[in-house]
């Protein structure tokens, strides 16, 4: 590597610094660069900017600036007056829920894939892959299918005899599921790969040295998967608060997220600023746990794992 | 070695249940769309298993219908230029970030892959209102600089896998050989990652293909088939939704299954 950089270098030390950025690296980097910069971080910056205005356009001048779209909501939650406290009560609840199951069904079956599935791996593994690449719309609709009255589920619980049941769509429950199904990978998946790297060798000295189930999978199992435990955790916590599809589809309005509402104060009402300052605090978890898992991440890791598949 | 001698029938049913549960998440999986494919072949009002009625005229009613097309024309073309400069510019920070070291590469990586953890909803406001603000408006062309946003970064990190497996001193070897740059890169670098490049370019179609929340607030009055469906899913029940959304599947389906045959294809053969 240091010899590659001497190569470059010495092309590029002649010139203005401006010329270094038509060679290799920065050639590279720099139409991402410059995407991410025009179309991420501006939009971004335009959220925050939005949520201190009073009307649907941008002023500069920081006299014109309010903060009265933040006084509105958080007076809102303290004294439970409107709909604030609850929504977002609602969004924590469901994103929490979606947490602990996600992880509570992916890990054995995250355990199974990485050390006892030996024979269809590859067929399991599709099968969990696919729904990824698969519109949220069209999985959400596909479960509407499934549990709506005189759908899918229904014909087939109808053969048994079961004809009464209470309905299935519409409850804060169906949104639960909604979210669980649609963010399971990303729980499922970290945690695979953490598991991935423990070596049989490590269970079998453990067993040696008359470790029982319990004490192997509290101090190896537990430890070594812990990285994607936490990477699973955040990401499927972050992308459930901001479930919007699931809501509207499954919950049929009855239960309203922090994501519906941000999106009913841009749609219904166009009020920028309001959905905006509601939108900064959403922005700032992600923000946080956005980092936090990109430090945790080793691509290097990752990528030597890969060949062990 | 275990100490504990166990009888080979309790072996043979723990393995068993380790495959029953993972079947079991794996069916929990394709349940949806499962139920999306038995829906899309049904013909009448009332689902019923044991008198099935067949038929594909969802199917037709969906190929012929102007407005379903035109839906489908925008999302090729939105999906096309979205492969292409995605597969492009991915594949150019992944180099760069796997095969060199610069300063700030760190933050480098941290701006470049920050987008694959954000809620699509928030990345789709801030798009729109950004895209107001700066007079870009709203329509294809919004919506391709949109979606290349949260696809170029999913790109980089699946060809910067690949490129991460590749020896690192191969550009100083072609460097001795009196490669000069160009040789290097066209003839050294990209044919060594090039199975990351083909993966990360069919992700890349399959993702925009499906995309919904970025498109919904950038393509303006132009409708996407995710848009078109979300529009009619809101409306009530129409039979012909699930002919569209299967057809819109069955694409996702074949290349996400080509392109994990082809990786493993490429992995059989080297190991």
């Amino acid at each position: 590597m240091e010899s590659l950089r001497g190569a470059f270098s010495d092309a590029s030390e002649s010139d203005n610094p401006l010329l270094a950025l038509l060679r290799p690296p920065y050639l590279f980097m720099l139409p991402l660069t410059l995407l991410l910069l025009f179309m991420f971080v501006g939009p971004m910056v335009a959220i925050v900017l939005f949520s201190i205005q009073t009307g649907n356009s941008i002023s500069l001048d920081p006299a014109m600036w309010t903060l009265a779209n933040y006084e509105e909501i958080i007076s809102g939650m303290l004294g439970g007056s409107g709909i604030y406290g609850k929504v977002m009560a609602n969004t924590v609840v469901i994103s929490a829920i979606t947490t602990a199951t996600t992880l509570v069904f992916s890990y054995p079956a995250a355990y199974a894939l990485a050390r006892k599935i030996k024979r269809y791996k590859l067929v399991f593994l599709l099968m969990l892959i696919i729904p990824l690449f698969t519109s949220v719309n069209i999985r959400v609709f596909g479960w509407a299918l499934f549990l709506v009255q005189n759908g899918v589920l229904d014909s087939i619980v109808g053969l048994f005899g079961v004809t009464d049941y209470p309905s299935m769509m519409y409850q804060r429950w169906t949104i639960i599921l909604g979210t669980t199904y649609v963010y399971m990978p990303f729980m499922l998946f970290p945690i695979y790969l953490s598991l991935l790297s423990i070596e049989d060798t490590t269970f079998e000295a453990a067993a040696d040295l008359g470790a029982n189930k319990l004490t192997m999978f509290r101090k190896i199992l537990l430890p070594l998967s812990m990285p994607g435990i936490i990477i699973g955790s955040l990401f499927v916590f972050v992308l459930s608060l901001g479930a919007d599809v699931e809501a509207q589809i499954l919950g049929g309005g009855s239960v309203f997220t922090m994501a519906s509402n941000i999106n009913y104060s841009f749609g219904y009402s166009q009020n920028w600023p309001l959905g905006s300052a509601q939108a900064v605090g959403l922005l700032l978890i992600t923000l946080v746990a956005g980092v936090i898992i990109l430090r945790t991440i080793d691509l290097r890791e990752i990528a030597s794992r890969g060949g062990e598949r | 070695m275990s100490t504990k001698q166990t009888s080979p029938l309790v072996a043979k049913l723990k393995a068993g249940s380790w495959y029953a549960y993972v079947a079991l998440v794996a069916l929990f999986f394709i349940l949806p769309l499962l139920s999306l494919v038995i829906a899309s072949f049904y013909d009448g009002r009332f689902f019923s298993i044991v008198d099935y009625e067949f038929t594909l005229h969802w199917y037709e009613a969906a190929l012929n219908s102007g407005s379903i097309r035109s839906a489908f024309d925008n999302t090729v073309r939105i999906a096309v230029p979205v492969t292409i400069i995605s597969t492009i510019i991915g594949t150019g920070g992944a180099i760069a970030y796997t095969r060199h070291e610069f300063p700030y590469q760190d933050k480098f990586k941290l701006l470049a892959l920050l987008p694959i953890f954000f809620p699509l909803i928030l990345l789709g406001l801030g798009m729109s209102m950004w895209a107001s603000v700066v007079g870009l408006g709203y329509g294809i062309l919004p919506a391709i600089v949109g979606e290349l946003v949260w696809i170029s970064p999913i790109v980089m990190f699946v060809v910067s896998i690949t490129a991460l497996g590749v020896d690192p001193n191969v550009e100083e070897a072609a460097r001795d050989l009196g490669a000069d740059s160009v040789t290097l890169y066209t003839k050294v670098v990209l044919p060594l990652i090039k199975d990351g490049v083909v993966s990360g370019g069919i992700f890349a179609f399959v993702l925009a293909w499906n995309n919904y929340y970025i498109v919904s607030y950038l393509s303006g009055v132009q409708s996407t088939i995710t848009t078109w469906i979300h529009g009619r899913m809101t409306q009530g029940f129409t039979p012909v939704v699930p002919a569209v959304a299967s057809l819109i599947f069955y694409v996702s389906l074949l290349l996400v299954v080509g392109a994990v045959i082809f990786e493993f294809r490429e992995e059989a053969k080297n190991n």
